[in-house]
């Protein structure tokens, strides 16, 4: 809320008076942060209060007049050129820009011929002062203005003056008002607040009229409605408002428009009470009721918007008709104009809940529902009604009806909270006295008693209605606190107690780096995506991956579904980085993944939390690193290594690979399966499927795997194996088989001789030749390392070993040995 | 008749043709092959040695005696032969030379992404003062999210976070705090954890992305004070920030100022003295001094009920920051997205 410095100094009465910046940093460290201090009066300097002593018409020029100005009563006069249609009478006052003054845009002014007679800079007018949008003329002051001539323009337009930009934390409605802002700055400075008192006003202005006859209120929901207030003002004259009473409008953002809608608004800026001002004439009645909308009922609001209403919706009605939607926003018929005369004055509090329900469903928020949605107080009513009684009756010459209407059915009793001086000081840790928390409570507006029948140090605290947000011991104890300053908090560290000691899950880092150390760079990618992106896989419909989580109220379609895996985010990664140049890729990502809980409908919003797996994912596109001579594309086995290096690194057991043609977003060739140890599926990895990369938009072949990541069990702590003392004997085989017999298939066979001796099996050469191996062949070459773990074996004995192992090869592959 | 003298020439021959022989040759198999050749059984030497039976006896040490000495000769020869060899192959590796300004061989390449590195260096700082990390689900239950942590529906706190919806009772979790609500369900005081995640807010623009991360921490105990957090949140602080931008060697400060938060009371904002100007003033801390970290508090008793957890007996507090921040204040980094688009232009730099 922008709030105005000079208006907060008014409603406050300090010891001294504070400079903005020292009321600024005041109220930041009350927790009423200051985002901004804006100088109204630094667009322009050297401009003065020049009193009109003379005028007479420009020899050269009928739109021109010569002015003489004097800065001082009975000083010299100066003679300054004007092409304004209005200037005024000798001793009203203007305001002269004089040679060396500068203005908005920077302008340094000087004496200049104009139609040949020298005119030592300017008289302006509001847009030449940035401070208004009136263009039609000189600014001439109000008649009763007493700034004295020669002092800085901005004291008479009342922008020698500062606003403040403050963030009023949510629960602190209060602060939405000059009132609530000076109560804190009081309290933080030590001084006593000054709300406006208009009593003198009102019966100085009292019109010989009864407000309970112009007036009857009913309040249909007293939940809705706690309070309803209303004045009549009679015999108004609409029309501008004063202008440094407008000026403080336009200070807090707000433009004027009339003396009549002006004050209201000043009201609601003042005391933080949203007021609504109708034109009485246009009541049915004389009488206004409180209820909520009726199935169907529809009514016009004042932006000429016709609104279907619901049962929840509060209204404020004439005897016949909807004449507003409750704190929200007036309605069209019932609304002030240039003719009204008669008006009768709203203050009243609604319900939160209600007024946030109505302005969001509408999509109206507005200043007076953004401060009823968070708490107006209902003791405020009466003051501010009052307030906008008189001040209208001031600025539009009207009267002010006797009495008001104050419909208030159950006024809340006023909590009253038990305070424990030694529990704040456990709760802050501060060494705090009890003289200190009983003043700073009073500075905030409190009343404290001390609690005589439970000793020293503990009190029961009324605090004042305008602090809703004050109900419990911690909420004044953090008031306290406020005012202590937490500066004076000192810094120590928590005592560290023994708890039940955390599972520490660190799978997803430990994936991360292994896949780092493997060379990739680590992407991380939003959750969500597009509905096209996340069905780019082409998966069938009995895979929950096919069946994404919606976000009912994306930001765009670009963030319309939760994925369901980790690669087309990747592939969106690698065909980006390819606009870019950089066709070269090898990328990772680690993170959850959301699927439907089985059983859920795949369709429609989830009744339940999501499966949120942890994945882990890589893409290889483009060449290895480059180094000297051609680039060497990745392949399959590139990506296959770095999933074995992954698997190796997190100390899974083996993992197998089984080709697999049906995997639809892998080509079919290239394509496998992961298995654990145990036979469960942790995994896919291959080269992406060409469809698949077309709808991504990916020009060049993409090797990935996608790994069931929470799936792996925690690893056990490794165990060592002794160090071998005997040296090892390696022999050779080669083999000739058929060509689509798998690698794993030998190996496999190796294996089950289950040879202890056998220490490593190692494939060493594949290769195909039809001309010397013969079409549909293919030859093979195994390594394998024989050892003893207890003496070093004679050649005999591998060789019987290594024999036994080709027989059987030879026998179940089958093979012929080369 | 051959006779001694013959013999004993013949020998001293064969050891000048044996020098000869192996002269030319340049590889350590040919001149064994050459030594062979004189020294073997059916070798020259051996050759002139048949014809010893011949001589009188007398004579015979004398050849002998010679033939040690071609024999000796021969060997020293295929030593020397082989030394030289073996220097001349030195002496041509050393001539060896190359353009060591070629650039290396590619190794690795590979990273953590920047937020993953300074999430790490978060969890490893907290770990420090004993906090363990914990985690939870990113689509959480509208409960966890807002309703336990005091955020009730019609609350104004929600319009502080502008929620993205999955249903009516699932929301994306637009802060970590619904972490600190499992934990405390599951888990009775002491409590000391941290959790780090993405979080998601309907918010864009260059700095703010719908979706970011946060890391929360929360630590409830008998008697945990607001000047607890004070202290953590210096330790925090001077460890992360510390050697950041010349201002280095500790002493940042750590100012709380009040603010609201539902879950929290009191509750604060974190300011932190600015690392990077000593407070002289720059564009970070926008010539303040201070630059906001964070928020924090300490735990509203209605969270405590909400939880099982007796307010009266235990107190606790709780902090939360966004990770992007700290990269983008102690990184330099301007735009929020690049964080996450997979472009490598911007990954490949840290």
């Amino acid at each position: 809320m922008k709030a105005v410095w000079s208006w907060l100094l008014e409603l406050c009465d300090l010891p001294h008076a504070p400079t903005v910046e020292e009321g600024a940093r005041a109220l930041t460290a009350g927790g009423l942060e200051v985002e901004g201090v804006t100088d109204l009066g630094a667009g322009f300097t050297g401009v003065v209060v020049a009193e009109v002593v003379a005028t007479r018409p420009h020899p050269g020029s009928q739109k021109l007049t010569l002015v003489d100005v004097v800065t001082a009563r009975g000083g010299s006069a100066t003679q300054v050129v004007c092409g304004a249609p209005n200037v005024p009478a000798p001793g009203r006052k203007v305001l002269w820009a004089p040679p060396g003054a500068t203005l908005p845009g920077g302008m340094t002014l000087s004496t200049r011929a104009v139609k040949g007679v020298d005119s030592p800079g300017m008289l302006c007018s509001e847009t030449e002062l940035a401070i208004g949008d009136d263009d039609r003329g000189i600014i001439v002051l109000d008649a009763d203005d007493a700034t004295a001539p020669g002092a800085p323009a901005q004291q008479a337009l009342g922008v020698a003056d500062w606003v403040l930009e403050v963030a009023a934390p949510a629960n602190r409605g209060d602060c939405l008002g000059h009132l609530g802002l000076a109560r804190e700055l009081c309290a933080l400075l030590g001084g006593r607040l000054v709300p406006p008192a208009p009593g003198p006003d009102l019966e100085a202005l009292a019109a010989d009229l009864d407000a309970a006859a112009l007036a009857a209120v009913t309040i249909d929901d007293p939940v809705g409605c706690p309070r309803y207030v209303a004045r009549v003002i009679d015999g108004l004259v609409v029309g501008p408002s004063p202008r440094r009473f407008a000026q403080r409008l336009r200070a807090v953002g707000v433009r004027p428009i009339s003396n009549l809608v002006d004050v209201t608004n000043y009201v609601l800026f003042e005391l933080g009470q949203p007021l609504h001002a109708f034109d009485w004439h246009q009541l049915r009645g004389a009488s206004i009721a409180v209820r909520r909308a009726r199935a169907g009922e529809r009514m016009t609001t004042l932006d000429g918007q016709e609104r279907a209403l619901v049962a929840a919706d509060l209204l404020i009605c004439d005897g016949e008709h909807p004449v507003a939607l409750a704190g929200v926003m007036g309605g069209a018929d019932s609304e002030v104009s240039a003719t009204t005369t008669r008006v009768l004055l709203e203050s009243a509090s609604f319900e939160p809940r209600s007024i946030r329900r109505t302005a969001r469903r509408l999509a109206l928020p507005s200043e007076a529902s953004q401060r009823f949605e968070r708490g107006v107080d209902p003791e405020l009513a009466p003051l501010a009604a009052a307030r906008a009684a008189a001040l209208l009756a001031r600025l539009g010459g009207g009267k002010v009806a006797r009495g008001h209407v104050d419909v208030y059915p159950r006024p809340p009793a006023r909590p009253r909270v038990p305070l424990r001086l030694a529990r704040a000081r456990a709760l802050i840790g501060a060494e705090l006295h009890a003289g200190a928390c009983e003043a700073a409570l009073l500075r905030l507006g409190c009343e404290v008693e001390p609690d005589g029948a439970a000793g020293d140090g503990h009190w029961t605290v009324t605090p004042p209605s305008a602090r809703a947000d004050l109900t419990r011991e911690v909420d004044l104890i953090e008031d306290i606190l406020r005012i202590h300053g937490y500066g004076n908090v000192p810094a120590t560290l928590p005592a560290l107690h023994v708890g039940p000691a955390p599972l520490v899950d660190d799978r997803a880092d430990r994936a991360r780096r292994a896949l780092a150390a493997a060379g990739l760079a680590e992407a991380i990618t939003f959750g969500f995506q597009s509905r096209e992106r996340a069905l780019a896989l082409g998966l069938p419909p009995g895979d929950r991956r096919a069946h994404p989580v919606a976000v009912r109220n994306p930001m765009s379609a670009e963030q319309a579904v939760m994925r369901t895996s980790l690669l087309p985010n990747l592939l969106a990664a690698v065909a980006r980085n390819a606009s870019f140049g950089l066709g070269d890729v090898a990328l990772f990502e680690v993170g959850a993944v959301f699927l439907r809980q089985p059983g859920q409908p795949l369709e429609g919003e989830p009744a339940t939390l999501c499966d949120e797996p942890l994945r882990a994912a890589a893409v290889l596109a483009g060449a290895r690193p480059r180094w000297l001579g051609p680039p060497q594309p990745w392949d399959y086995f590139d990506v296959k290594g770095v999933l074995e290096h992954l698997a190796r690194t997190l100390g899974v057991g083996e993992l197998a690979y089984v080709a697999a043609a049906d995997i639809p977003y892998l080509h079919p060739g290239v394509a496998a399966r992961v298995r654990g140890a145990d036979g469960r599926i942790l995994g896919e990895l291959g080269e992406v499927h060409p469809d698949v990369r077309a709808r991504l938009g990916v020009e060049v072949p993409v090797f990935m795997f996608d790994l069931a990541l929470g799936e792996l069990a925690p690893a056990a702590p490794a165990q060592m194996r002794p160090v071998p003392r005997f040296p090892a004997s390696a022999r050779d085989v080669s083999l000739l088989v058929d060509a689509p017999v798998p690698s794993a298939r030998v190996r496999d066979v190796i294996r089950a001789v289950a040879e202890p001796l056998v220490e490593t099996v190692r494939l060493a050469e594949e290769y195909r030749d039809a001309v010397r191996l013969g079409a549909g062949k293919k030859s093979m070459l195994w390594s394998i390392t024989y050892r003893a773990p207890d003496r070093t074996l004679t050649d005999v004995e591998v060789d019987q070993a290594h024999e036994a192992i080709v027989a059987r090869l030879l026998a179940e592959t089958p093979a012929e040995r080369r | 008749m051959t006779t001694t003298s013959d013999l004993i020439a013949q020998l001293e021959r064969l050891g000048g043709e044996f020098a000869q022989a192996i002269a030319p040759l340049a590889d350590e198999q040919a001149i064994r092959a050459a030594q062979a050749q004189f020294l073997g059984k059916k070798g020259q030497v051996s050759e002139v040695m048949k014809a010893l039976g011949r001589l009188p006896p007398a004579d015979r040490p004398l050849v002998g005696q010679a033939a040690n000495q071609v024999k000796d000769a021969i060997a020293q020869a295929v030593e020397a032969r082989l030394a030289a060899l073996a220097a001349a192959r030195r002496q041509a590796d050393l001539a060896r030379t190359l353009d060591v300004t070629l650039p290396g061989r590619p190794v690795g390449g590979g990273h953590l992404h920047l937020l993953t590195q300074v999430r790490l260096e978060l969890v490893d700082i907290f770990a420090e003062l004993g906090f363990a990390v914990a985690e939870g689900p990113q689509v959480e239950t509208d409960w966890h999210t807002f309703e336990a942590l005091a955020i009730p529906k019609d609350h104004p706190a929600r319009d502080m976070q502008d929620t993205f919806y999955i249903a009516d009772e699932l929301v994306l979790r637009t802060h970590t705090s619904p972490v600190q609500i499992r934990t405390m369900q599951a888990h009775p005081p002491p409590i000391r954890i941290v959790a780090p995640g993405v979080v998601y807010r309907r918010d864009d623009d260059a700095t703010h992305s719908p979706m970011f991360s946060q890391i929360e921490g929360l630590v409830v105990d008998e008697g945990v004070r607001v000047s607890d957090l004070k202290g953590v949140l210096l330790h925090f602080v001077n460890r992360f920030f510390g050697g950041a931008g010349g201002a280095g060697g500790g002493g940042l400060d750590v100012r709380l100022r009040p603010s609201y938060f539902p879950f929290v009371e009191p509750g604060v904002e974190i300011d932190m003295s600015c690392a990077f100007c000593a407070g002289a003033g720059c564009r970070l801390c926008k010539g303040t001094g201070w630059i906001e970290i964070g928020g924090a508090g300490m735990v509203d008793p209605d969270v405590f009920g909400h939880v099982g957890i007796d307010a009266e007996r235990y107190t606790g507090f709780a902090f939360g920051m966004g990770i992007e921040r700290m990269a983008m204040l102690r990184h330099g980094v301007n735009d929020i997205k690049l964080y996450y688009e997979g472009d490598l232009r911007f990954l490949d730099q840290f």
